[in-house]
């Protein structure tokens, strides 16, 4: 789970993570480099590969910059495009808590 | 823009990919195996498909589908393209533009026939594809995959309904290692990369992915090392690509068919792994309920649906109790439509892709070109008009009006040439048509025949083109039916069995040309003199040249077959043909050559509203003399004149002769000749290619002339092609050279006769 140190920034993704929403999510991502960050998924109803592409690159950015980056609350939708497209990151794939 | 309209569009882009379907087929007919072009067919096949899937076209779609299933296998090499094959697909084309006719206009199709295609079709493709079986299966595979995407679609259109996710439950524990396949079916290695056309053209990998998983049993490895670092990566390129191994009763085709519509923006390969382990026509039956259960009794192991019609039903049964079966239908259907929507935009995207190198088009009601080519007429007649009256009125010549009214003058001719050129369409369509007649046509009277066509291309005013194709389709029916002996007498005669007909179309003389020749046996003249004589359309002694024989049968009510057939024959001959071509300002010829076959030459004015001409005198008569004829003219002297036989004379022009016509005789303006010397020789080019010398009183001025055709507003006078307004406000006669310089020659003939006898 997130340290609790420095209360890290949080991130709710839309729930429609489609092609339109990839750029945008790729801004946010990298203006929030450099803190620990909590991915909010619970309000994912559809999710799209090139966002996927996205939070796999986020993910890869912050371990590189030993922070830590977790998505909570993945909805079912997440979750199981998670799993359908093969993306089966520690990070991405949260785990039932 | 309503349904309607996009209806509409989808029809005129079926003709389009109808066209290249077409010609796709033609080149491989004629040896050409450029994957592009088994490419190109499929795609337009395909397109039309997914178009008519939107519409709800059934009958279009089952046949297109059938048809594509065989095309697929000529694409991936499993079923050679022979001749024998090819003449199947090119009659399953037919048979698809009849659907799309039939979509369109209503009205049937002949059902034998396409149900005989069908048959044939699958034959073709069952060569190598022994599970599907029966000409009845491909009908429900069609229907089984639209509905499988429906129930896709709803999930993720209805996202709250979490449940709707439940029949394609996924997991990754189970996907380890080979584990105990409950689910029989041959192992298939996917490589799926998709690129980022695929994405933004609006198809998402994960739908594609996730449709792929209701075919079986799927481990899927994600191949994420592409993609870059977050700072440096394009948020919408693609960089996953997958590698997934599923294992399924379905084919490899039914695993391609998954991708259809993004296949030309992903790189796919689909690799055969390991043998079914089990019967495979079984799994074509759909058993929904039997997999239901299945799903339910091996509850650790729900993750495998083999079955996309169990699918939808799983995914009925998942959704909540209060929903009502309706409601998931009706869900279904929606989405059915969105989805097929979306892979018909995509199938035009690529078609749109395609036309990109091309250039660009856009669609333009013919009426809004026709009214703007009116008005361009209008002002060319103004503008003429308006420097007449300063010309008249301003004897200096020199003023700021007179150079002001050049530079008008000649921006009216851009603007003409312009707009003639949107109305300037390739003989291309037509000439395509044609091939389908033949085959058509042969195929009835049980010969062999090939269509040849040159210069399709060739562009002319599409009023031309459209009422050519008429009179040519007759032309071609006769032609297969009376032209080319049967392929045993044809073999007799030491000839290839298989005949050929040769459809040219070639500018010539600010004219289109358009050939129709064909190896047959040609004109039998002796039975077209007899018929003639029979008919009292000729007298039983009179002498007539062979090329008068043959243009004999442009006479009313001349047909020379034995019997009246189906295709030809049946009295409304070649004179329809004529009158046809006539009304066109066209003339149309025939040379014949006994045992080598016979050529009708038609030709056709380029455009039906304008025209460069010669504005001459003739016995106080102003007529046009079209500027393409003129090759030169001369003042002639006395001394190079040379009289001929009784009445004819001779102009010696550089040392040859060339016989010189009175148009004021020939229009029967004056009783007597003129004198060539009072006169100009115009010398023309007559479309036999001879040269004739028209002898007129005075030239007046060379000018642009807007057609008005003779024959919309009076009827037609042989020797004269159309009329025009003059830039006073008079009307003019415009020449047809062609009609004077044979009536100037044949003049045993009667006027209707003389106009065709150019040969």
């Amino acid at each position: 789970m997130a340290a609790k140190k420095a209360g890290p920034a949080s991130l709710k993704l839309p729930a429609v993570l489609d092609l339109n929403e990839a750029s945008n999510l790729h801004g946010k991502l990298v203006s929030m480099r450099g803190s620990d960050l909590r991915i909010d998924a619970s309000g994912v109803e559809r999710v799209g590969v090139q966002c996927a592409q996205v939070l796999l690159a986020g993910v890869k950015a912050w371990e590189e910059d030993k922070k830590s980056l977790l998505v909570e609350k993945a909805s079912d939708a997440f979750q199981k495009t998670m799993q359908l497209i093969g993306i089966n990151n520690q990070n991405l794939v949260a785990k039932e808590i | 823009m309503d349904m309607n309209e996009i209806k509409e569009i989808f029809f005129q882009e079926c003709e389009e990919q109808l066209a290249e379907l077409e010609s796709g087929l033609l080149k491989l007919n004629d040896g050409d195996r450029d994957p592009e072009t088994v490419n190109a067919v499929f795609r337009a096949v395909h397109s039309i498909k997914g178009g008519a899937g939107a519409f709800g076209l059934d009958d279009l779609v089952s046949f297109a589908h059938v048809f594509e299933t065989t095309l697929d296998c000529v694409r991936s090499n499993k079923l050679e393209p022979t001749q024998d094959v090819l003449k199947v697909m090119l009659k399953s084309a037919d048979v698809l533009a009849d659907l799309v006719t039939a979509s369109r206009d209503g009205g049937g199709v002949d059902a034998s026939r396409s149900r005989g295609l069908v048959k044939e079709l699958e034959a073709l493709a069952h060569g190598e594809l022994p599970s599907s079986s029966g000409h009845d299966a491909p009908k429900p595979a069609a229907k089984a995959a639209p509905a499988a995407a429906p129930a896709a679609k709803a999930e993720l259109l209805k996202p709250s309904d979490d449940s709707g996710f439940q029949p394609i439950p996924f997991s990754f524990d189970g996907f380890g290692e080979d584990d105990e396949p409950a689910v029989e079916g041959s192992l298939y290695e996917v490589t799926f990369k998709p690129r980022r056309e695929l994405y933004s053209k609006g198809n998402e990998a994960a739908l594609l992915l996730r449709d792929l998983s209701r075919l079986g049993e799927m481990s899927i490895n994600c191949d994420t090392d592409a993609l870059p670092t977050l700072d440096k990566m394009d948020p919408e390129a693609s960089y996953f690509s997958w590698k997934i191994s599923i294992r399924t009763t379905r084919s490899e085709d039914d695993i391609r068919a998954v991708f259809e519509f993004a296949e030309w923006d992903c790189d796919l390969e689909v690799k055969f792994a390991e043998e079914a382990s089990s019967n495979e026509e079984l799994p074509m039956v759909p058993v929904p309920f039997d997999l239901s259960i299945l799903d339910d009794s091996s509850a650790g192991e729900d993750e495998r649906t083999s079955e996309r019609g169990a699918s939808e039903e799983t995914v009925a049964a998942a959704l909540s109790a209060a929903e009502t079966a309706s409601n998931v239908s009706r869900a279904a259907r929606v989405a059915e439509k969105k989805e097929s929507a979306a892979a018909s935009a995509a199938a035009q995207n690529n078609a749109a892709a395609a036309a990109a190198g091309a250039g660009q088009t856009i669609r333009v009601d013919l009426d809004r070109v026709d009214r703007l080519i009116n008005l361009v007429g209008e002002l060319v007649i103004n503008q003429a008009m308006l420097s007449q009256s300063v010309v008249e009125n301003d004897a200096t010549g020199t003023s700021a009006v007179n150079m002001g009214l050049e530079e008008l003058q000649q921006l009216t001719r851009e603007i003409q040439d312009s707009v003639m050129a949107i109305r300037a369409q390739p003989v291309k369509p037509v000439f395509q048509r044609m091939s389908r007649i033949v085959r058509e046509v042969a195929d009835m009277v049980g010969k062999s025949i090939r269509l040849v066509t040159e210069g399709e291309n060739t562009e002319v005013d599409k009023t031309v083109i459209d009422k050519i194709a008429e009179p040519l389709t007759h032309m071609i029916r006769n032609a297969v039916d009376h032209g080319i002996e049967s392929p045993e007498k044809r073999e007799a005669a030491g000839k290839d069995p298989e005949g050929t007909i040769k459809l040219t179309a070639k500018h010539r003389s600010g004219r289109i040309l358009i050939e129709l020749a064909d190896d047959g046996a040609g004109i039998n003249r002796e039975r077209v003199r007899q018929k003639a004589i029979d008919n009292d359309i000729i007298a039983a002694d009179a002498n007539l040249s062979d090329d008068e024989i043959d243009n004999l049968i442009f006479m009313a009510g001349f047909s020379t077959a034995d019997k009246i057939s189906d295709i030809s024959g049946r009295g409304v001959g070649m004179d329809v043909v004529k009158r046809s071509i006539q009304a066109l300002g066209g003339r149309i010829s025939i040379s014949s050559r006994p045992g080598y076959g016979s050529t009708f030459t038609m030709s056709l004015p380029l455009t039906l509203a304008v025209l460069d001409g010669m504005v001459v005198t003739v016995a106080g008569q102003t007529l046009v003399v079209p500027l393409t004829a003129i090759v030169e003219t001369l003042q002639p002297e006395a001394s190079a004149i040379h009289s001929f036989g009784a009445n004819q004379r001779l102009i010696s022009i550089r040392n040859s002769f060339c016989p010189l016509v009175d148009v004021g005789r020939v229009l029967n303006y004056r009783a007597t000749q003129a004198n060539p010397v009072e006169g100009v020789a115009l010398l023309v080019e007559s479309e036999g290619g001879g040269q004739r010398a028209l002898m007129v009183d005075a030239i007046q001025g060379q000018r642009q002339v807007v057609i008005k055709s003779l024959e919309a507003n009076y009827t037609h006078v042989p020797g004269i092609a159309a009329a025009t307004i003059l830039g006073d406000g008079r009307v003019a006669l415009i020449l047809d050279v062609d009609a004077v310089v044979a009536a100037s020659r044949g003049q045993s003939m009667k006027p209707e006769m003389s106009l065709a006898a150019t040969g």
